[in-house]
């Protein structure tokens, strides 16, 4: 009976090559090796570089971009995409700071920001399932609307946000580790189980990795796609309240330019941009690969503009690889 | 047939894909002003040998002539560039761009102007104007946009391209498919036009009435051979059935005893969906196959889905599922309502190329498999391993992706992802396209296992030999109406004779 197996592959080179970069984990840990490397080099290159101080420096810096790109992540891979997600981040910091300023208590203002952020989600869900609308537009307008809104309720200022207790939420440290980080990585553990462990795990790779089998199968498509841009959408309400946190401010501003870093590290850590395949922990080392890069070149004295055209480039690389990757695999 | 050479002669062509033969030693030869039918079956090797003409397969062996001159089309461009042209099914027009902007579309007339080369458009207009003149046809004006044409116009301006482009082959494939009667007389009328003007047809219909009308010629493939070359005018429409079907049965389908049939598991009546199907009424039992054969365009290819719930609510249809009351809102609701669906293009609506074997056939039921909060992989797993067991799904395991499985055994796994309690009707759309021989009649075997087990199962193809071969009872659909139905061991012949329309045929 083995004899009788039915593959398209024939061996040779070709087929080791396939074998190699079609293991599901092949990716991630080309990204793994691509991790040490890097951090080789700027520990040669700094003296800085590698202390134990400064590498729980970088999860901390990372925490709030890492916290959405999780989110994203299943979102994603389900065939969706939210380019508001920094925006609400924006918009969460704005409301909080807001809310404290009028006397109310500030996990009032959290707690609101989480709900306005649910009910985007819905919207963004809505749009793009039921109207069939591009993603990539609905999302789009979304952003705008919504840092528009963050800058008409602060007339374009950052306010200040200094309350010992929540502060520490974004500063603190707990056995030495930074809370945000903590927060980042009981994210990521947490989607890894609802991907791989739950049910509405298997819906997401199903409904990105053919919508239309999906829906004749009669797996509940659009409860699964509006729920992931949910979660998307908290995820950038709890992002937004840890960098209000971290910084003591609010800008409506402050984490809108980050949207590319996010949707960045989803792809550079594998996930294919058309939906279907794609995994958590290859986002958190693209996370971290990014950080590391940035803490790096800042080390080096390196302008932050040129921290931009290093993003750009290595998100470049990235995409590119993954696309010679899904040729080899073939089909 | 010495005196004059041929149009086309296409000579001992034989092609097969990876060890599969589709093509041997086929002939075809075309004159000059000739029209001949191509006919055959599915999977006969129509389409493939007219890809080999039109330069989108190469061929394994054989020679190509037109006019005398070899030729070698590495690719539908020097096909093109030799006069052939291909009309597809679907009509391909740009329907915001006007007619004649569509029939110069591949090569538009240019002129100087202020010194900028731009497209001549009174130079297009006047050409498209005496172009669609010649084809008998006034009434369409070059300026107006295609797509306020009807869709019988825009396949005239379709015509009208292949012959601006001086097209001296053109193949003609189901041409009438989604046309009424009245506007396929239109084509016929430009057929012969272009008759006149010596071009040459080749003309794939399996409407044979069309045939009999517009051929000059019919030549018959089976089993990718040529099954009898005949002269329309001297032919009777027996002997051509005879050619293309054979009157013999497949051993194919010879997969053990039909058992009796049980209660009545689906009774539908007055299923109408407009422009599609037209007062529908059938009834399947427990243990029964029944099969519902069609030509494309025949609404075959959306009864089945209507009834599973995929088109959305039905309106007009009076449905009992189980002795209940069925009313399905989505493809959601067939499933709960204990349905199984199997849907005619694999890739695209079956399965999810990614995903594993287990994951493709625990997909539909997940729930079952749930402990808890979480999935219990190793009874999916379980459950995979049995089903790849009885349906003998080849594969290395129930990790496998099941994009590397061959089509006959996605095809199983498409079918074993429906077998869990509560489901009692399997519908199956074309169960087995794109399937090889061998693993098609063990599709057919499993099918006839399943009905035995309690299972009712609908079946609905274009393949008139399955539809014939497998079913206990088959209807027969044509333009949105059931038109023939027939009992276990009907011929394809009479199946097939019940769409043409022809009395000689009609069933009893």
């Amino acid at each position: 009976m083995a004899q009788s197996i039915e593959t398209h592959s024939t061996g040779g080179a070709r087929e080791q090559m396939i074998q190699l970069f079609g293991k599901p984990w092949s990716g991630v840990a080309m990204l793994g090796i691509f991790y040490l490397i890097l951090i080789a080099v700027f520990s040669v290159l700094s003296p800085y570089f590698l202390t134990l101080r400064n590498m729980l420096q970088i999860g901390g810096n990372v925490a709030y971009i890492g916290l959405m790109a999780a989110a994203g992540t299943p979102l994603i891979i389900a065939g969706g995409l939210d380019l508001s997600v920094a925006a609400i981040a924006g918009l969460t910091g704005v409301v909080i700071s807001m809310l404290h300023g009028m006397g109310f208590p500030i996990w009032i203002g959290v707690l609101l920001a989480i709900v306005v952020a649910a009910a985007i989600g819905v919207v963004n869900g809505l749009f793009t399932t039921r109207l069939r609308l591009n993603p990539l537009i609905v999302t789009l307008g979304m952003m705008s609307i919504i840092s528009g809104i963050a800058l008409v309720l602060t007339g374009g200022l950052t306010r200040p946000l200094m309350v010992p207790g929540f502060n520490w939420v974004g500063s603190g440290r707990v056995i030495g580790i930074p809370i945000p980080f903590i927060i980042m990585m009981v994210t990521f553990v947490g989607l890894w189980v609802v991907m791989t462990k739950m049910r509405f795990g298997r819906y997401i790779y199903a409904a990105g990795g053919n919508a239309e089998a999906s829906r004749l199968i009669g797996i509940p498509l659009e409860k699964t796609v509006i729920t992931l841009y949910v979660i998307s959408a908290i995820s950038g309400a709890i992002a937004g309240t840890i960098l209000g946190a971290m910084l003591g401010a609010a800008g409506p501003t402050a984490a809108g330019s980050q949207l590319l870093t996010v949707i960045a590290a989803i792809i550079l850590g594998g996930t294919s941009l058309n939906g279907g395949r794609g995994s958590v922990w290859g986002t958190l080392l693209a996370v971290l690969i990014l950080g590391t890069l940035n803490n790096g070149l800042t080390l080096l004295n390196v302008s932050s503009f040129w921290q931009d055209v290093t993003r750009g480039v290595v998100l470049m690389l990235a995409v590119s690889l993954d696309q010679i990757r899904t040729r080899a695999l073939g089909e | 047939m010495a005196t004059t050479v041929p149009r086309l002669g296409m000579h001992g062509i034989g092609k097969s894909f990876g060890r599969v033969p589709v093509l041997t030693d086929v002939d075809l030869t075309v004159d000059p002003g000739e029209v001949v039918a191509l006919l055959g079956s599915n999977g006969a090797g129509k389409s493939t040998l007219m890809k080999i003409l039109t330069g989108l397969y190469t061929r394994d062996g054989g020679s190509i002539r037109i006019d005398g001159h070899e030729v070698d089309f590495k690719d539908p461009a020097a096909a093109v560039a030799s006069g052939v042209k291909l009309l597809p099914q679907e009509i391909s027009v740009m329907p915001d761009m006007t007619v004649a902007e569509n029939i110069f579309l591949g090569d538009m007339p240019m002129k100087r102007k202020f010194g900028v080369m731009q497209v001549d458009k009174d130079a297009m207009r006047v050409r498209s104007r005496d172009l669609l003149d010649q084809l008998g046809f006034a009434n369409i004006v070059p300026d107006m946009l295609v797509k306020r044409l009807s869709v019988a116009e825009q396949r005239i301006v379709e015509i009208a391209r292949a012959l601006a482009g001086k097209a001296s082959i053109l193949v003609m494939d189901e041409p009438t498919a989604a046309l009424t009667e009245q506007e396929a007389k239109m084509i016929f009328r430009i057929i012969r036009r272009l008759k006149e003007n010596k071009v040459s047809v080749i003309y794939i219909s399996h409407y044979l009435s069309e045939v009999f009308e517009i051929s000059d010629r019919i030549v018959v493939l089976r089993d990718g051979r040529n099954a009898g070359t005949f002269v329309t005018a001297e032919t009777k429409r027996a002997e051509v059935l005879a050619a293309m079907l054979g009157n013999t049965v497949d051993d194919l389908y010879d997969v053990g005893a039909p058992g009796i049939a049980g209660a009545e598991i689906l009774n539908v009546e007055k299923l109408t969906i407009p422009r599609k199907l037209e007062d529908i009424a059938f009834s399947l039992h427990q243990n029964e196959i029944l099969g519902i054969f069609g030509l494309v365009g025949s609404g075959v290819e959306v009864l089945g889905r209507a009834l599973y719930g995929a088109l959305g609510p039905l309106k007009t249809a009076d449905v009992r599922l189980g002795g209940q009351s069925y009313r399905p809102m989505s493809a959601r609701d067939g499933k709960l309502a204990g349905i199984g669906f199997v849907a005619a293009e694999r890739k695209k609506e079956g399965i999810i190329a990614d995903l594993s074997v287990r994951e493709n056939i625990a997909l539909p039921f997940e729930e079952r498999f749930e402990r808890g909060l979480f999935m219990s992989q190793a009874e999916e797993s379980q459950h995979a391993i049995r089903w790849i067991g009885e349906l003998g799904i080849r594969t290395r395991g129930p990790e496998q992706k099941i994009r590397t499985l061959s089509g006959g055994n996605q095809q199983k796994v498409c079918i074993a992802r429906w077998l869990v309690e509560g489901v009692k009707l399997l519908i199956l759309e074309e169960p087995t396209r794109g399937v090889d021989v061998g693993a098609r009649r063990e599709i057919y075997g499993k099918l006839r296992e399943l009905a035995n087990r309690g299972y009712a199962v609908l079946i609905l193809s274009s393949d008139v030999e399955e539809v014939a071969g497998i079913s206990d009872r088959s209807l027969v659909l044509d333009r949105g109406r059931i038109v023939g139905h027939f009992q276990r061991g009907a011929k394809p012949a009479e199946l097939m004779a019940a769409t043409g329309n022809d009395p000689a045929f009609q069933a009893p």
